[in-house]
């Protein structure tokens, strides 16, 4: 196969993707409208020009920019973006508005991101910078006018206007950080070892900026009383220093370190400990704190293998089901079969970005695709354990489908960065022609003219 | 990393696994224990946030419908339930409410009104994108204007009335006074709905009740019927059969003497002691008759048997015994023979008794659904009239009408029963004594019949309970016998 048609299938698959994405989001935002007022939407046509207009701006900035990217990326993601987007429309009108203005944003950072960043090294280069920047917004929250608290987490910022979640930025910048940095120094991590009671450890100081990192992000979660940011973090670490070092003693370190912590926090903090004795038994609290869990299990039970239909049956009984909890909403209505296909998208996806990690051929874009993957899987499966009970209950958001523009805006940061890894390898592979991205042909530009203006001076 | 990011690859799907599973155990495994959670609501939620079907008289008029709130309604709901004619249909429409549950025809025909009879699912698929409203609707035997003329009749007297199409056993009409408003049950604010239930459930009277066919009453004289169609069945009785005139007459083993009605002599041939309802010579006919015999007769009547019929909760009449009670105490059964004791019927039973009568010994079950139809007007189920019993040949049958005419033209209704357009009529009456003797007298009202005598259209029982001194110091002929007559010059020229 030659190099351009590569691009060219990778697109086609992707677009031909993305469309059914858009009519599937269109088809249930018409049944949704159907199911609970008996009447086609009201703003039928804007709303499929607004979808198309989005799905469309995306895939053609992935045709510009990333022509070589892996296709499951985009389409994906629309996906479980238009559900969670018609379900959070159908619970509350109001929502519908902001949600769509955040979609909008999503998508400007979407491109944003892919335009900006032409190049994986361009992040490399910015690992300390993303550490600070990471810290920074981690602990934002927590200042005094500018942070609040809000569903008991200390984890909003309010400037001007505008409230957001900056933790759901530090992720990723600390991704970058944890990839540039393991990929620079895993060799030295993995010979510098000591041996303590008779385990290998590495030499402190290699490892002294991760546990820093770590140590403070762990106690920031604390202090901001987020239990699923701090686990994912935490996993986060875990694993790229895993990976990083082929080391199995940092699994084992790790889950150490997971049992003591999550014991000393189970014993010195009481909103943990509600935490643990709804997830074990939320009937004893039917009407208080286990009421919105236990609304969540009646309305998929409700749903059944097949659902009520969208629109038609009443996810509006469990508080906060926009949020935290559009899953549940979204079993009541679409049935096992519809929440499996949208677990099932969500595998697609950490699908795409695993064979990403593992076709990369530079360390710090197999770590960060890895880092950046393991984010988006161990988020979803947090949340969406809490709400079917297989662990207990911590608030984050369903990557792409709860509402709120933080979370939304940075899934397609991320998004964004796994379809640039993905580029760079496909060039690297030589599956796409490795034209010069725009800031390398204007450098060439400049570096060309310089010539010819020193050639015309001589 | 190669290999490292293949395991943690496996370990990733295999969360999505675990996510999978228990999704599974929820919405499939404890699918069933989860629904039948007491604290489960998302069901009836979404039945109130969805259209409901209406309920529709043979005449046409909507009698529940469910009107869609304006969103600018304070409800938490999209959808209010509503009866237009308020308390006049409510023992048949039964009400659907939010923490009251549902009753009658809500009850019995919710699948059809919320549109989740496969039929109707199917023909949503086919017009997915027309309306979406998949509501059924239940259309009934009753007519409004039948049904209007017998709350009227009826006033403020308590009792109910049952109209019957003798052939077919559709109900034509069914009220009871007192009845109660379902529109106060099936309000959103749930205080106008505890406030108003809870007045409903403390009132002796029990209006929420559907006395028609839930409750019953001793029938007195109209008892006759079912003891003179035993003793002709059974040949103990003929027309020519003589009574003597007799004040009173003192059953076997037992020395307590039975009386007529007002202490009175009375005797004559079987017309003449029917048409005149002397007691003496029913009581002789049971204990003629005998136990083993009577009961297998009463039997034949649906006493002692719940009366197969589409609303729910329908009560049995009942003759009071086994024939082993009645073999151990004659003076019973000869007290039962005339309708005293503990014999009880209801008013819809009485009804039935007269249609078989007059419908040559098939007694029809009764029904209220005509026929279910789904949105676009496709019939779902159509009843069927069904023989529920042979209560006796038709020349006895033929005989029992000539005994009722009698009643009509020159007995105890005579006073009050003559039709419009000398249309003739067949009844009896009834008047239960409820309190024993030497004490302040207490009894109900009955009439039962049917007409036009030679070619039936219609039967109908009315029934007046005896709650006060008004009620108690009249009869049968004079009380129900009226409202009977009101009934039947409304319904006659309305049946074909």
């Amino acid at each position: 196969m030659s190099e351009g048609s590569v691009a060219r299938s990778r697109r086609r698959t992707e677009l031909g993707l993305v469309a059914l994405s858009g009519i599937i989001t269109a088809a249930a935002y018409v049944l949704a409208s159907l199911g609970k007022h008996s009447t086609m939407p009201a703003r039928m046509v804007p709303f499929m020009l607004f979808v198309l207009g989005l799905l469309a701006c995306g895939h053609v900035v992935v045709r510009l920019t990333a022509k070589g990217a892996d296709p499951m990326f985009l389409p994906m993601a629309a996906f479980v973006h238009g559900l969670g987007f018609v379900m959070i429309a159908r619970l509350n009108d109001r929502w519908a508005g902001l949600q769509a203005t955040w979609s909008l944003v999503g998508l400007l950072a979407f491109a944003a991101t892919l335009i900006v960043i032409e190049r994986t090294g361009d992040l490399r280069r910015y690992q300390f910078t993303s550490l600070a920047a990471g810290l920074v917004l981690l602990l934002l929250p927590l200042i005094p006018g500018v942070g609040f608290t809000s569903g008991g987490a200390r984890i909003w910022v309010s400037i001007g206007p505008i409230n957001f979640q900056p933790g759901e930025f530090a992720k990723i910048l600390l991704a970058i950080f944890f990839a540039g940095y393991l990929a620079e120094r895993r060799d030295l991590i993995v010979d510098g070892h000591i041996r303590f009671l008779g385990v290998t450890l590495p030499e402190l100081r290699h490892l002294a900026p991760i546990l820093v990192a770590w140590a403070v992000s762990v106690v920031v979660m604390v202090g901001e009383k987020d239990l699923g940011s701090s686990l994912l973090f935490f996993t986060l670490f875990v694993v790229m220093l895993w990976v990083a070092t082929e080391r199995t003693s940092f699994l084992v370190m790790g889950g150490g370190l997971f049992a003591a912590g999550a014991f000393i926090a189970y014993q010195m903090f009481s909103h943990v400990r509600t935490r643990v004795d709804i997830w074990l038994n939320p009937w004893a609290q039917e009407s208080g704190r286990g009421y919105q869990p236990i609304q969540a299990l009646y309305g998929m039970a409700h749903g059944g293998l097949t659902g009520t239909g969208l629109g038609m049956g009443s996810p509006d009984l469990i508080p906060a089901a926009h949020n935290d909890f559009i899953f549940a909403a979204l079993g009541e209505e679409m049935g096992l079969i519809g929440v499996a296909t949208v677990l099932a998208a969500y595998a697609l996806l950490v699908g795409a970005g695993m064979r990403t990690a593992l076709r990369a051929q530079r360390d710090f874009e197999k770590l960060l695709a890895v880092g950046l993957t393991t984010i988006s899987a161990v988020q979803t499966f947090i949340i969406v354990g809490g709400v079917l009970r297989v662990v207990p209950l911590t608030g984050v958001t369903l990557p792409f489908m709860s509402y709120g523009g933080s979370s939304l805006v940075a899934n397609y940061v991320l998004l964004a960065i796994l379809i640039r890894i993905s580029d760079s390898t496909a060039r690297s592979l030589h599956e796409v022609p490795d034209s010069a991205s725009i800031a390398e042909r204007f450098a060439t530009w400049r570096l060309q003219r310089a010539a010819r203006m020193s050639e015309a001076t001589q | 990393m190669n290999q490292r990011i293949r395991h943690l690859t496996v370990v990733l799907m295999a969360l999505f696994g675990i996510l999978f599973a228990q999704l599974t155990t929820w919405q499939v495994v404890k699918q069933k224990e989860l629904k039948n959670k007491p604290g489960n609501m998302h069901a009836l939620y979404s039945q109130f946030d969805k259209a409901r079907g209406t309920i529709v008289t043979a005449d046409g008029k909507v009698i529940a419908d469910s009107i869609k709130l304006p969103a600018s309604s304070n409800s938490q709901f999209d959808y209010q339930r509503e009866y237009p004619y308020g308390d006049l249909y409510a023992n048949i429409t039964g009400y659907y409410s939010w923490g009251y549950g549902r009753t009658q025809l809500e009850r019995m025909q919710n699948d059809v009104l919320a549109g989740k009879t496969t039929q109707q699912q199917l023909e949503a698929t086919g017009d997915l994108f027309s309306t979406g409203d998949v509501t059924g609707s239940v259309n009934l035997t009753i007519d409004s204007r039948i049904q209007a003329a017998a709350e009227k009749a009826l006033g403020n007297k308590e009792g109910s009335v049952v109209v019957v199409n003798p052939t077919t056993g559709a109900v034509l009409a069914m009220y009871s006074n007192p009845s109660f408003d379902p529109n106060l049950l099936v309000s959103h604010d749930s205080n106008v709905v505890s406030e108003a239930a809870t007045a409903l459930q403390n009132d002796s009277r029990k209006p929420l009740l559907a006395n028609a066919y839930q409750e019953r009453y001793m029938p007195g004289s109209t008892m006759k019927v079912v003891t003179t169609t035993i003793g002709l069945e059974t040949g103990f009785l003929t027309l020519d059969r003589i009574f003597k005139n007799s004040r009173s007459w003192t059953p076997p083993n037992t020395t307590k003497p039975i009386r007529n009605y007002g202490k009175k002599v009375c005797g004559g041939d079987l017309a003449e002691v029917f048409r005149r309802s002397c007691n003496i010579p029913f009581a002789q006919t049971a204990v003629e008759v005998g136990p083993d015999l009577m009961v297998n007769g009463v039997n034949r009547f649906g006493f002692d048997e719940r009366v197969p019929f589409d609303l729910p909760g329908a009560a049995a009449s009942t003759f009071g015994g086994t024939a082993k009670d009645f073999a151990d105490s004659l003076a019973l059964l000869a007290i039962h023979g005339f309708g005293q004791g503990q014999v009880q019927i209801t008013p819809l039973h009485m009804a039935l008794i007269a249609s078989s009568v007059a419908n040559g010994g098939r007694m029809m079950a009764p029904f209220v659904v005509q026929e279910t139809r789904t949105h676009s007007g496709a019939p779902i189920k159509t009843t069927s009239p069904q023989l529920w019993k042979t209560t006796m040949a038709p020349t006895t049958a033929a005989t029992l009408t000539q005994l009722m005419i009698g009643v009509a033209t020159n007995g105890t209704a005579s006073c009050c029963i003559a039709l419009k357009n000398g249309i003739s009529v067949a009844v009896k009456t009834g008047t239960a004594q409820l309190n024993p003797e030497g004490q302040r007298q207490r009894s109900h009202a009955w009439i039962m019949g049917f007409a036009p005598a030679e070619a039936p259209k219609v039967a109908i029982s009315v029934f007046i309970k005896g709650v006060n001194d008004d009620v108690s110091a009249s009869t049968g002929g004079h009380l129900a016998g009226p409202i009977a007559k009101q009934i039947l010059d409304v319904a006659l020229p309305l049946l074909p």
